[in-house]
């Protein structure tokens, strides 16, 4: 089912693109690769039960991965695609030895501190560009064909596409069931013969592939990366974005990404003009209100309201 | 070498100082609520901004430092009104998204007020450096220490010395059977918002002097707060103290010797060992709760 959500989701992007200007695509492709991100943030946080509070670290491990190779190797963004996507699971791998064992408050904690210091690490290591990052980094091409804003709207949903329909057959696996299972309860999963702490890696280093394959595409058609970029604010967009799309729903990471790449856009537009002085990441104070707002009123997300008005 | 390291370990416990406040305030709600206020930096940011801001206007340093410290309880006062106690039948992952949401609420927030410049306050009272074996402190710094000695000594003698405190500690150490004697968990709630809230505005006030104002500092205050409660155990007071002292001295020792760019860095890598290794703090008792 979620494969043929992601097909038509395609389509309708592919066929989009022709008529939105490059602006809007642009947009597009941000909604297609931070629904990636979401994705899998929703198999660790929505099915698994846990918490990061760290996700973008892992979306700019990819991004720095994939330019570092394309500006100081010359590798095509192809590689650094799965070199990126690797590296980020292997990051996650590590990191899932600290942060799994805790739980909850403590385990929030951890993610956001081990984001934060890769984000140091981004900007103190002078070898990826220090504060400065990478400027000017390939494109994606097919033969002699350079990708234009169009090309990657379309390589961002099919990546999503194919995010989707992996993610839905996890879910509905004995994989997706036992995680649920952990969900509910570490101690009964256990009990019943699921190995907690094996399945949650398997998520985390997941989730770090999704984050991965999605920043490695975004270092290419931004073209140009800093560590300010891949900030705590950034993983609080994730959470956000998980929320409002209902943390434990698959499309619902689409529809989260989707509305808050569209507030963000319609703030910046619409504030200014009320307030001259904002300035910045203001947006920040209404996201956090709405997280609030969300999660008192409507903690499931949107999708949740949907999936209620069917039934009914 | 060894004065330097010297001055950094004076620098380090100024900051420890503050860090040890927002700590306090850290442990405080987490006793009372069970609750990890991921908004605790932004109290200080609050507290900091507008004693600099009525300062700047012209106001004499003490009264703007009193107004800032009650804006901040006013605002941890709402933050508990209008975001906590609405959802106080969720369970722990979303709170923990509540107050990150009251995070970046709170932090965009100063951005609308204040803007992106800093600002600066006068340190309370004028002089010159003071000198502790050859190293130098900023005067302000005697504030700092004063204010970290008046608020653990008020908490010690409230906690140890008062009929509230000891019901504060009864509703800690068991919630129903407190409740069933009458003492009122969702009041001490709201109060152990407001008084940590408070303590962080206090702190933001002293430390504006040293490091001046900025709109996002409370993101790195709230997190270097949170490294020492974690130190400390976060249920212990007295550990919120230890834990400020110890990473203040750690972080500006080990960014003095190396490069101040990683000090945020060895804070958390700090933080992260002693969740593994050592997940009681430093002063804990093994195995409290599972």
């Amino acid at each position: 089912m979620y494969g043929r959500i992601g097909l038509v989701l395609l389509a309708l992007v592919a066929a989009l693109v022709w008529f939105l200007p490059s602006y809007y695509t642009g947009l597009l492709t941000q909604i297609g690769l931070y629904a990636l991100v979401t994705i899998g943030l929703n198999l660790f946080m929505g099915y698994a039960g846990q918490v990061s509070l760290g996700q973008a670290a892992f979306f700019g491990i990819g991004a720095y991965t994939s330019a570092a190779l394309a500006v100081k190797l010359g590798l095509t963004p192809w590689a650094g695609m799965v070199a990126g996507a690797i590296l980020a699971a292997v990051a996650a791998y590590v990191l899932s030895f600290v942060a799994l064992r805790l739980r909850e408050n403590l385990l929030a904690l951890a993610t956001l501190a081990l984001g934060i210091v890769i984000n140091v690490v981004f900007n103190q290591w002078e070898f990826i560009g220090g504060s400065s990052g990478f400027k000017d980094i390939p494109g994606f091409a097919l033969g002699s064909y350079t990708f234009d804003q169009r090309a990657y709207a379309i390589l961002a949903w099919a990546l999503l596409a194919v995010g989707l329909w992996f993610a839905g057959n996890v879910v509905r696996s004995g994989f997706g069931r036992a995680l649920i299972a952990i969900s509910a309860g570490e101690l009964g999963a256990q009990a019943l013969g699921v190995s907690a702490e094996r399945l949650k890696r398997q998520t985390f280093v997941l989730s770090a592939v999704y984050a991965g394959v999605a920043g490695a595409v975004y270092a290419s058609q931004a073209s140009y990366i800093d560590p300010s970029g891949f900030d705590f604010l950034l993983s609080v967009n994730f959470v956000l974005m998980s929320v409002i799309g209902g943390i434990r729903s698959l499309s619902g990471a689409v529809i989260g990404a989707a509305v808050v790449v569209a507030l963000r856009q319609l703030l910046q537009t619409t504030v200014p003009l009320v307030l001259p002085s904002a300035r910045g990441d203001f947006q920040s104070f209404f996201f956090g209100i709405i997280l609030i707002a969300m999660l008192i009123y409507l903690p499931r997300g949107i999708t949740s309201r949907m999936s209620e008005a069917r039934r009914a | 070498m060894i004065e330097s390291i010297w001055q950094y370990i004076l620098a380090g416990v100024v900051v420890g100082a503050i860090y040890a406040l927002i700590a306090a305030g850290f442990v405080l709600i987490y006793q009372v609520t069970g609750l990890i206020n991921f908004a605790q930096g932004e109290f200080a940011m609050i507290g900091a901004m507008t004693a600099a801001s009525l300062a700047t206007a012209g106001m004499p340093v003490f009264e703007a430092a009193a107004i800032a410290v009650a804006a901040a309880a006013l605002t941890g006062a709402l933050c508990y009104v209008l975001a906590i106690r609405p959802a106080r039948a969720a369970t722990g992952v979303t709170l923990i998204f509540i107050t990150l949401g009251l995070d970046v609420a709170l932090r965009g927030l100063g951005l609308f007020v204040w803007g992106t410049n800093p600002l600066s306050l006068d340190p309370f009272t004028g002089g010159s450096a003071i000198t502790v074996f050859g190293g130098k402190l900023p005067p302000q710094a005697m504030w700092v220490l004063l204010t970290d000695v008046a608020v653990f000594g008020a908490l010690y003698l409230f906690f140890r010395h008062t009929y509230a405190g000891t019901a504060v500690r009864a509703a800690v150490a068991n919630p129903p059977i407190a409740s069933t004697f009458g003492i009122p968990l969702r009041t001490f709630a709201f109060w152990s918002f407001v008084v940590a809230a408070a303590i962080g505005g206090l702190g933001g006030v002293v430390i504006a002097p040293i490091t001046s104002a900025t709109y996002d500092m409370g993101l790195t205050f709230g997190l270097a707060g949170f490294v020492a409660a974690v130190l400390g155990g976060l249920e212990s007071l007295p550990g919120a103290l230890l834990g400020g002292f110890v990473l203040g001295i750690v972080t500006k020792v080990a960014g003095g010797l190396f490069s101040t760019g990683w000090e945020e860095a060895v804070g958390f890598v700090i933080l992260v060992l002693v969740l593994v290794l050592r997940p009681q703090g430093l002063l804990g008792r093994a195995v409290r709760r599972a």
